[in-house]
């Protein structure tokens, strides 16, 4: 059989950043994506030879809802997220997503953290999280620093995570007042599916005109990623039926402009351009 | 690569077990403890036939490795039963005709264990969630969401 990786469980942030400094350590939560990787002798983990679990570390299972922003640990499992008493009403397209992942047995495990740190383009708490403005908090040995989200996602499957760090957590500003806002999710079944879909949209009017807009999009795009040109081109914008409906066109622009004409585009990208116009059209 | 030692709980009992850290916990029960109530579907999380319960919550046996067990306590479907007796959940699912080829049944009661334990008298739609990650190729669902419900009642009376 084969006899690597080895696994060791660190019970604190120090051992765990000490276990994983060396270049073939990787850090091991819920395993949802790992466990059957490794099983399956996937090459994408051929090279790990050590896998250090971090689900028993008390510094990354915290979740702080504060005024001055919210802390979420990377450890922080996504039923643990849809159960906290004040996550759902301040980030609502956050726990709106985590419902929509996997079954009650993968909510159970799978992290938060662990969804993005692949960078998956299916990701699902990766659009609710950019429109929020998420920032990533990373820890090595030698260093600490913090890396806006979506700087962190560099290309599918690339992050800007380098050997020895370890993802400790993430950093939600406040929310922004007065939005209203969406998450919609499209899998090819209800349960239990691969997201093909993902979008999240907030919306702030004032006196019949746009006056903040943030839109984030997965699945869709190569990797989960916000549109700012959009954003900004509209607001200030009066609102119009016409007018929102030409936002939602030049997201699905947008969306074809990255990911280029493939075979699924005659059914997503309408699809895209729908559901954006319906969630505006929702919050006007 | 050396053997560990793991201490762990399995149906009541206090394991001391010398194994590769990388196993699935799901081929531990089956080759190890011959728990073969704990069936093996899809290996990647879909199909719910080897869910047990760890510390208190319903999960994939075949997502979780033997070196992340030290200390916890794990629960399989051959741990509902006690002395030949029937729990209420399980002979509510014989009694709702929520068995047929069976190959489903142990995870659907142990997802559904795993829910009646956290709360006690769940909705329909809580019930439909709990046991979304859990494919029934056969009974159709209906008679596996009464048969749950059903016992909801009666263990509230
Ligand atoms: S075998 Fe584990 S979920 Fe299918
Ligand atoms: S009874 Fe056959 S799969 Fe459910």
């Amino acid at each position: 059989m084969n006899t690597t990786p080895e696994i060791m469980i660190a019970f604190n942030l120090d051992r765990a950043l000490k276990l994983l400094s060396g270049e073939k350590s990787a850090p091991l939560a819920g395993g949802t994506d790992l466990v059957p990787g490794i099983h399956q002798q996937a090459k994408r983990f051929a090279a790990i030879e050590r896998l250090v679990d971090i689900t028993r570390i008390p510094e990354l299972k915290q979740v702080n809802v504060k005024n001055s922003g919210t802390t979420i640990g990377a450890g922080v499992t996504f039923s643990e997220i849809l159960t906290h008493p004040r996550l759902g009403s301040e980030y609502p397209l956050l726990t709106k997503a985590a419902a929509t992942i996997g079954s009650v047995q993968i909510r159970n495990r799978a992290t938060i953290a662990g969804n993005f740190v692949n960078n998956a383009p299916c990701a699902d708490s990766v659009p609710p999280l950019l429109v929020y403005d998420a920032i990533v908090r990373i820890c090595s040995l030698k260093k600490s620093r913090e890396i806006p989200l979506q700087e962190f996602l560099l290309k599918p499957y690339k992050t800007q995570l380098q050997t020895g760090e370890l993802v400790t957590e993430i950093f939600l500003p406040p929310p922004p007042q007065n939005f209203g806002g969406d998450f919609y999710k499209l899998g090819r079944r209800r349960g239990v599916a691969i997201s093909r879909i993902t979008l999240a949209l907030l919306l702030q009017t004032e006196k019949k005109k746009i006056s903040g807009l943030r839109i984030a999009a997965g699945a869709v795009t190569p990797i989960g990623r916000r549109f700012y040109d959009i954003e900004h081109q509209y607001v200030g914008t009066e609102i119009s039926a016409a007018g929102l409906k030409f936002l939602a066109v030049n997201v699905g622009k947008a969306i074809l402009e990255e990911t280029g004409w493939r075979w699924s585009s005659p059914y997503k990208l309408p699809v895209t351009q729908q559901i954006v116009y319906q969630i505006l059209c929702k919050l006007t | 690569m050396k053997y560990i030692t793991l201490t762990f709980s399995l149906n009541g009992n206090k394991i001391s077990l010398k194994t590769h850290g990388n196993r699935r916990l799901l081929d531990v029960l089956r080759d190890d403890f011959g728990l073969t109530g704990t069936k093996e579907g899809c290996g990647i999380g879909e199909c719910g036939v080897c869910t047990v319960i760890l510390d208190g919550k319903a999960v994939n046996a075949c997502l979780i490795l033997a070196g992340q067990l030290e200390g916890s306590e794990v629960v399989t479907i051959e741990y509902l039963a006690r002395d030949g007796k029937l729990t209420e959940l399980q002979q509510a699912f014989l009694e709702n005709g929520a068995v047929q080829c069976g190959f489903c049944t142990p995870g659907m009661l142990m997802s559904a264990t795993a829910l009646l334990n956290e709360v006690p008298f769940p909705s329909e739609i809580q019930i439909k969630e709990a046991i979304a990650g859990n494919l029934c190729r056969c009974t159709g669902y209906k008679q596996i969401i009464d048969a749950i419900q059903k016992t909801a009642i009666r263990l509230k009376k």
